[in-house]
Parts: C-alpha cells; structure tokens; sequence
C-alpha cells in the first residue's frame, strides 16, 4: 500500500547480488566447474546462479531424452557391430512416425539381413517422447544427451545412419545405470537360454 | 609477409597474424559493424505454444539471454531483429505472422524453435496445422528438439550470430520482397458454407441407404 512491497522486493534482489559477491570469496571453482555447476542448481544458493551456457553445462539427470541415436559394439578389428537388426518395432511405435529403415540385402544371395542399410530419423517430426528406447528389443536405438543440433538448412534435417550411429562408450557414459541394467539383463537371458539347451540335450 | 588484397581482408575469416596480435587494432568495417549487430539481436516477445515456456526459461535468469545481448524482448515488431517462431503455427496464426514479419525492419531473422515450427513436427499431417514455418517465410536457423531445452535454443542463437558475423553490411538492409499474407485453405470449411456442406452429406448418405436396402432386397 505505502511502497513496503516494492522495498522488499528489492531488498530481497539486493541480498542476492551482496551474495553473490560473498560466495565468491567463500567458495573456490565456484565457476567453469562441475562442483561449481552442482552448488549453484542447488536450493541452498544464495547468489546468482546463472549457468554460463557455452562454457558451463548444467548436469544432466541420466533419464534427459533428446533425438535418438543408434549403437554400436566395437568389433574386435575396429569395425562397427550396429545392434539395430532393422525389425522396425521403433518404426512402429513412433506416435509421430519419424523413422524410416531399409533392410540391408545379402549381396550374394539377395536375402535380406538382420542389419540395416539405411536408418533415417527426421528430426523435425521426433518429438522426444522416448518410446522407441523403450521397445527397442535389442537396446540399440537411446535417447541421446547432445542437443546441439540446431541447423541452417532444412535438407539437413533428416539423420542419416551416419549422423545416428554412436558408440556403446558413449552410452555408457551418458546413461551408467542404464547401461549396467540392460547389460545384466542381457546376460541372464543368455545364461538362461545355454541352461534351456543344455537341458534338452 | 604477403600483403592480402581488399576482398581478402573484408572476409570475417581472415586470421590476423601473430605478429600483429596484441599490437596493432586491424579490422574493417564489416566487422566492426557486424559485432555490433550479433551482440545486441533483439527477439520479439510472441510465444505459440509449449516452446514459448522454453523461450521464457531462456530469457530468466538460469540461463539469462541477457549474456548474448537479446535481453530486451520487444513486444513490437518494429524494433526487434528475430523473430522466434517458438511453437506450433496453426493455419489461424499464419496471416498473423506473415503480417509482423513484413513489419520487421532490415535486417530481420527467423528462428524456428522446436520440432513443429521447423517441420510440423507430430502435427505434420494435421488439416490446421502448417508443416514448418519455412513454408511462409524465409527461416535463418531450424532448432529441431519437442521442446529444445534453454540450451538447445542458445545454441541456436549462437549459430545465428555466427550467420550474422559472416553477412556483408552492404547486403543486409536490401528490402525483401513483401510476403503477402497467406488466406485460410480450401481444407478448412467457411462457417457460411455449413447449411450446404450438412445438405449435401445429408444427401449423400441417403442416397447410401437406399443403395443398401436395394442391395439388401436384391
């Protein structure tokens, strides 16, 4: 009514900014740093807690869902193992249909492989939703963590196999939980299926 | 050392030798200009959808737009220089934008932000929905990502400067052709057209009926 309000929003921002000055002088790495980066997305910051962008990343929680990525296993000569065998379960989960894979071809036989030849994701239907990580029987199609895509053209828009592919690594280190769950898993199931065989025989 | 020619130096990618860092201020007026432009890129305040929550978190003070120079969101087209096409442009919303598009001044950019803006995104296919805002105007940087996270749209911005760094001042204020704005499709129904559209169905299906007791009976 007499302007009370207005002074203690004020005194509320001048708080901050002393704060800010304060927790500079108390805290080391308080910028450009992962600790530093923790402290100031935490309730108990008292000062600016502006993340930097370009220098600074905020950490992202292992579940972030950006545009799909495909993985692959290094092979022992260096070559890729894509885990995708093109069964199209993503393709047809999709809510937006964003996918589109072409089976790849025996080259002697003419028989179609369990691989595919072609994958495409186009980035401007994915709506990041998740299910296709979700359904992919095989875990080879995640959700990714990059979200620096943002382009010039629009014929770029459209993620070839080449642009999708990544490496079992860089799953692991984005996604650590995950990626010991859905190992383990794997790893019963393969267990389980030797114990079936060697009961039959 | 090589003297580089007038062209040579106008170029932003010129590298200045090591021996001249430091001591002598060399640039051309391209880039001095053109550091003026990128660091103070006004967006225009206007949201469409679920994008535009992201646009806002962007300008609050977690990631603080104001770092880049675009802390003033002007609320008029007239004095902003990108417009953040931030969510889904509905057919309705497509003369809207159209029209304060063309009441930007020169030099004027476009984002589209977001998987919808870009290429319709889920809505592609939808009888209201435009499949990108490319397809009315001219768009500089396409963000893909339902909805681009703060990050995700600063990066965005950041490759927008970069374009701007790269632009000759002498091109940048030539006038765009006026856009005319787009009017509502045949796929949408006119209102005054009702009577005729529920006669016409309401036609069709009798006739439908009879065809099926004829079929019935024969």
């Amino acid at each position: 009514m007499d302007g009370r309000g207005i002074l203690q929003g004020l005194a509320v921002t001048l708080k901050h900014f002393i704060a800010s000055y304060v927790d500079d002088f108390k805290r080391k790495n308080r910028y450009f740093s992962e600790e530093g980066v923790k402290y100031r997305s935490s309730p108990e910051v008292e000062g600016i807690f502006t993340i930097q962008y370009p220098e600074e990343r905020r950490l992202l929680h292992e579940n972030f869902r950006y545009i799909p990525f495909l993985v692959y296993d290094e092979g022992e000569n260096g070559q890729q193992d894509i885990r995708c065998t093109a069964c199209g379960i993503c393709a047809k989960v999709c809510p937006a249909q964003c996918i589109w894979i072409v089976r790849a071809k025996d080259p002697n036989t003419g028989r179609p492989v369990s691989k595919p030849a072609e994958f495409y994701i186009d980035t401007f239907l994915c709506m990041n939703c998740g299910l296709c990580a979700e359904f992919c029987p095989f875990d080879a199609i995640i959700m990714d963590h990059d979200y620096e895509v943002a382009m010039y053209e629009r014929a770029d828009s459209v993620f070839d196999l080449k642009r999708l592919l990544k490496s079992a690594a860089y799953y692991q280190d984005i996604r650590p939980t995950q990626y010991a769950e859905k190992a383990a898993e794997r790893e019963a199931k393969a267990k389980a299926k030797a114990a079936r065989r060697g009961a039959r025989k | 050392m090589k003297r580089p020619s007038r062209d040579e130096l106008q170029k932003p990618g010129y590298e200045i030798p090591d021996e001249l860092k430091g001591s002598v201020v060399v640039t051309t007026l391209n880039r001095l200009y053109n550091w003026g432009r990128r660091n103070s890129v006004w967006p225009m305040m206007f949201g469409l959808a679920c994008c535009a929550i992201e646009m806002i978190a962007t300008a609050a003070s977690r990631y603080d737009l104001a770092r880049f120079g675009m802390e003033v969101m002007r609320p008029s087209p007239r004095q902003s220089d990108v417009m953040i096409v931030s969510g889904t442009v509905t057919k309705r919303m497509a003369p809207l934008i159209v029209r304060l598009y063309n009441q930007m001044p020169m030099p004027k950019y476009v984002i589209a932000m977001g998987a919808c803006a870009s290429g319709g995104g889920p809505f592609k296919e939808g009888y209201n929905v435009v499949s990108g805002v490319d397809k009315l105007i001219p768009v500089d940087v396409y963000i893909p990502g339902c909805p681009p996270t703060p990050e995700a749209l600063l990066f965005g911005l950041m490759k927008l400067q970069q374009k701007i760094e790269r632009q000759s001042f002498k091109e940048v204020y030539t006038k765009p052709d006026y856009i005319p704005e787009p009017v509502l499709g045949p796929d949408l129904m006119d209102p005054r057209d009702y009577p005729k559209i529920r006669e016409y169905t309401q036609k069709k299906l009798q006739e439908l009926q009879q065809q099926a007791a004829q079929a019935a009976q024969g």
